[in-house]
């Protein structure tokens, strides 16, 4: 077995020793394509911030111009809000656990259904699909009374869990594919050193499948850190709610304080960037190709 | 290997489906058992825990009904109120979840007329007759509009009005002397206004309901009340002066008194609202309720907006047959759920409605018109005491439609004559909204 | 590629039940949790369908099949689901060139190749509710977008972008596809590093230009995640809400309305629950057939194993 690991981290790790130089699109050019991408894709996100840095008296009066003044006003109070605390606290617990299940269920499913051959398996994996496709509106009203049932309303694993559910379509989908290009020759080799399937699936595959792995995780996470209707439905008090639901408290019956909205906000979306990179380093530092013929 | 999964599916699937079935059954029909007392004694002495959700999710109202939550539990050390401030709008999500649920909350905010109507099919809403019928008449006719069946099943805590707010500095420039009284007078001076270079009316045509007023208004003014009341309440619009009000607004409209692209404006949440168009001077009129004066002084940077504010009613139509003075109205109450805690709840309500609470709740909170016109006295804001007063004189109040109506009818008003606004439709299609269950 | 045995595939009854133990420890836990919070209340929210029921109170109008007839004959939910159907053409068309340009692009080794997917990925993080507020500030008449345009001479340019009938589907489609290219480019450079440098390398060596390279060793490898991105972008088209909503309310006069506004306006608001989840039932049924065709055309090749043979 150490003998066939090392041989797979041999293909997982082999690095990338030719360096494209000749491209279709040359260096420069590619960097003015990108940075124009960029402009597009950051003016309005720094719109935002800047927002923040405003009062919505003003984004009303003026909305072209910077701040002025600049208030910090919007952004100290909320990072000095236990509001604010609490719900990062709640988004973080939701997101870790729902992340972590669809992940690791959806590992566990997506090896079953791309590595084994059995009747029905096509239909499985279709009625996992089926999941993307039925819109969550109308199903939120049983998904409560369900909930309530197992004692779990108003609780945040009320929450991660359902999240989890709902993840694992998309997380089998993008799965099953990566785990099916694995050669079947590793596993073979695997089963010949005598290493069990499973065993095959947790030291070989999964390291293997790191990329696509990763991926399927900050969508997942993402997908949990800005989940509205779910908590929205099962979350009353105000101590549970998650990021997205403490921001309707800066909206009242007849206005929304908007640049208070825009601080908060601005301010939510830190950690999610912040496991995004911590996501990319792990991707980018490691694997190149991993398959041989 | 060989269909070794499926049996296992279908148990699983089968016992979950068991499960909610279960559920559902359970807790369709049972009475809500939802606060916790220590015995069966009278609720005035037996210890009570009350959840009360209000959209009073930011402040001054936050704040504002935490402390007279707070007082009434010093005068009642036996009830405890617990607050879940909701935002407005998600209280549409909510509700009918909380409603199925068998723990809704005792105290809940809802905004009368046919859409408590709807609400009352849940069969969870505690029927206050005899519990508030000591202190009801202090509250005069506006309860009436939050009866369901002739049952009190809903207390109001304010009253709305809707009327023109204006920009009397605007008025000044544009050199008009007095406010008008009658639709020909509006449109004239709304010419006036354009020739002087502003917007006449600012119409936040994106929430659909500020579309509404301006043909519930009219309306009003050509529907006698019999007819309108009967109309509303037999959820039918063929009479004839529908129509009619149909046609005095193509003709307003006509004159486009209204800023340009106002079918994408919001009327006040956000920036570059209807209400932040007249905050800023970009428009010189709006007809909102009058809540507008909560709402305009956080969209502008100017200090001294609400010095300039001024209101004056609808207009009057020439030749027509309904009253000039009626006003088109509503407001926020509460309800109680079916359960042991339904005599605490009451006498919660009243506290509310009591008159000094609500001189704070108009002086702290903002919240308007109180529904007990006893407090009206303390209302500081020329502008409102303006509103409040063709209040108090009109001939007759009328419900907004898309309230008074039950629920789906009264959306798929506010949404045909929003789509008349943008062009589409005509007037058949918004007399018809009312009428088939779906309208599409 | 031919199947190979070897001894310890032998087919006996061992390792038959040991397989059926193992796909029972697999797929288990994920089915449990699946059934039970996603496929039974849908199911149960399918139910509501054949009811007249506004969500309060017991379930008593059974009407069968009724508000079928109305979602499917009314010309509204038509309107809705054009437009559904011109948002997903637009993504396929516009979104994924540029989502697959952006991802070779960043899949070179180059210096702030994490700050720059970082930047690309952020508005994807940017929560929906918060996108759509910022944007209606922005695109107000007047506001921050017409001053831009204003400003570097393109005055001529500017519209109504939300209030005209005729505009605001395409207003919202940028938005969106401001929103989602992140999430598409994350997708295709999961793809990308998938396929093994060696096979460039090796087009390269036999004297392929880069351009030919890129276009008969990467894009074709590329096709599976592709053929993803594709399927995820056009269900998600199809159940369009949130951004529209918030903007727009579908209007004006419905000219954005999707599947789900209309759902939401006419199920939720209007408190017809039942004909709400009729909307719910008639749309995955759209999703499902579309996903059946999807699956035989363009995901079959894909399950037949691009690079490798499928194990036993």
């Amino acid at each position: 077995m150490a003998a066939l690991s090392a041989s797979a981290d041999r293909y997982s790790r082999r690095p990338d020793v030719v360096r494209e130089r000749r491209t279709w699109l040359s260096i420069p050019a590619s960097y003015l394509v990108i940075l124009l991408v960029l402009a597009i894709t950051l003016a309005p996100m720094l719109y935002l911030i800047a927002g923040g840095f405003s009062s919505t008296a003003q984004l009303n009066t003026d909305p072209n111009s910077l701040p002025h003044p600049w208030v910090w006003g919007n952004y100290a109070a909320v990072i000095t809000s236990s509001a604010f605390w609490q719900a990062v606290y709640n988004s973080a617990l939701i997101a870790v656990v729902a992340t972590g299940l669809a992940v690791t269920l959806g590992s566990m499913a997506a090896f079953a259904l791309s590595r084994y051959t059995f009747r029905g398996r096509e239909a499985l994996f279709a009625l996992f699909i089926a999941g993307l496709l039925f819109p969550l509106n109308t199903a939120a009203l049983p998904l409560f009374l369900l909930l309530q049932h197992i004692g779990l309303n108003d609780s945040l694993l009320g929450v991660a869990l359902p999240e989890a559910a709902f993840s694992l379509p998309f997380t089998i989908l993008i799965l099953r594919p990566f785990m099916r290009a694995i050669p079947g020759e590793l596993e073979d080799a695997a089963i010949v050193d005598g290493a069990t399937r499973i065993r095959f699936l947790l030291r070989i595959l999964l390291p293997l499948s790191r990329p696509a792995l990763i991926t399927v995780g900050i969508l997942a996470f993402v997908q949990s850190w800005n989940g509205y209707l779910l908590p929205l439905v099962v979350l009353t008090s105000q101590n549970h709610y998650t990021l997205p639901l403490a921001v309707t408290n800066f909206e009242s019956t007849y206005t929304q304080d908007t640049a208070r909205v825009f601080a908060f906000t601005g301010l939510s979306m830190v950690p999610a960037l912040a496991i995004f990179i911590f996501a990319q380093r792990k991707l980018v530092g490691g694997i190149v190709g991993a398959i041989k013929g | 290997m060989r269909g070794s999964r499926k049996p296992a599916i279908t148990v699983m699937a089968m016992a979950a489906a068991v499960t909610i079935a279960a559920c559902s059954s359970s807790s369709g029909g049972s009475p809500a058992a939802n606060s916790t007392t220590s015995a069966s004694s009278p609720a005035s002495t037996a210890k009570v825990t009350l959840t009360w959700w209000n959209n009073g999710n930011t402040q001054p109202l936050l704040g504002v009904w935490q402390s007279i939550a707070n007082a009434f539990h010093s005068a009642h050390p036996n009830v405890t109120i617990s607050i879940d401030p909701i935002q407005s709008d998600l209280f549409t999500t909510k509700m009918p979840i909380a409603l199925k649920s068998n723990n809704p909350p005792d105290i809940f905010q809802q905004w009368g007329g046919g859409q408590e109507a709807t609400q009352f099919t849940s069969g969870k809403l505690a029927d206050l007759t005899s519990l508030a019928s000591s202190w009801i008449s202090e509250l005069g006719p506006a309860a009436a509009g939050w009866q369901v069946s002739g049952q009190q099943d809903g207390i109001p805590y304010d009253q709305h009005v809707v009327g023109f707010w204006y920009r009397k500095d605007l008025f000044a420039k544009a050199g008009i002397p007095a406010t008008p009284t009658t639709i020909t007078q509006l449109e004239s001076d709304d010419a006036k206004l354009k020739a002087a270079g502003i917007t006449p009316i600012a119409l936040g045509g994106a929430s659909q309901w500020p579309d509404a007023f301006y043909w519930e208004y009219f309306a009003v003014r050509e529907c006698s009340e019999s007819v309108l009341q009967s109309s509303i309440k037999a959820v039918n619009m063929s009479a004839p002066c529908f129509s009619q009000a149909t046609k005095d607004l193509t003709s307003f409209m006509a004159t486009s008194p209204f800023e340009g692209g106002f079918n994408a404006v919001q009327a006040q949440t956000g920036a570059g609202s209807s209400a932040g168009m007249l905050a800023n001077g970009k428009a010189a009129m709006e007809l909102q309720g009058d809540w507008e004066t909560s709402v305009v002084p956080a969209l502008t940077t100017s200090k001294n907006l609400l010095s300039e504010l001024g209101w004056f009613p609808f207009p009057t139509v020439a030749g027509d047959l309904g009253n000039p003075t009626a006003v088109l109205s509503g407001g926020d109450g509460f309800s109680c759920t079916t359960g042991a805690a339904e005599p605490a709840c009451a006498e919660f309500l009243q506290y509310i409605d009591s008159t000094p609470v609500q001189e704070e709740l108009v002086q702290k909170a903002n919240v308007g018109l109180p529904a007990n016109n006893a407090a009206e006295a303390v209302l500081s804001n020329p502008a409102l005491q303006a509103a409040a007063h063709a209040h108090d004189t009109a001939a007759y109040d009328a419900e907004y439609f898309d309230i008074a109506f039950p629920t789906d009818p009264g959306l798929a008003l506010d949404s045909a004559l929003a789509n008349f606004f943008a062009g589409k439709g005509s007037n058949s299609t918004i007399i018809d909204s009312v009428s088939s269950s779906s309208g599409h | 590629m031919a199947r190979t045995h070897s001894a310890a595939r032998r087919p006996n009854q061992r390792h038959r039940l040991r397989k059926r133990v193992e796909l029972t420890v697999l797929l288990g836990p994920p089915l449990v949790l699946f059934i039970g919070f996603v496929l039974v209340p849908m199911v149960f929210a399918a139910w509501y369908s054949l009811y007249n029921w506004s969500g309060f109170g017991p379930l008593t109008d059974f009407i069968g099949l009724q508000n079928y007839g109305g979602v499917l004959t009314g010309p509204d939910f038509h309107e809705a689901l054009e437009h559904n159907l011109i948002i997903a053409s637009l993504s396929v068309l516009i979104q994924l060139p540029i989502s697959i340009g952006m991802a070779l692009l960043l899949n070179r080794r180059m210096r702030g190749q994490t700050t720059l997917r970082l930047a690309v990925f952020a508005p994807y993080v940017l929560s929906e509710a918060t996108t759509a507020v910022m944007w209606l500030l922005l695109l107000e008449p007047g506001g921050p977008v017409d001053a831009l345009l204003k400003s570097v001479g393109l005055g001529g340019l500017v519209h109504y972008w939300l209030a005209s009938t005729s505009l605001v589907l395409c207003t919202l489609f940028i938005v969106i596809t401001w929103k989602y290219i992140g999430f598409g480019i994350v997708l295709l450079l999961a793809g990308l590093q998938g396929i093994p440098a060696e096979l460039r390398e090796a087009a390269a060596i036999d004297g392929a230009t880069p351009w030919q390279v890129t276009r008969r060793v990467t894009l074709p490898l590329l096709g599976p995640t592709v053929r993803i991105w594709i399927f995820l972008s056009v269900v998600g088209s199809l159940q369009l809400f949130d951004i529209v909503w918030i903007m727009t309310g579908g209007g004006p006069a419905d000219a954005s309305a999707t599947m789900l506004t209309y759902l939401y306006f006419n199920g939720v608001q209007r408190t017809e629950f039942g004909y709400g989840a009729t909307v719910s039932v008639v749309l995955f049924a759209i999703s499902f057939v579309f996903a059946l065709i999807y699956q035989r055309f363009a995901l079959r090749r894909d399950t037949a194993g691009a690079l490798t043979r499928a194990v036993g």
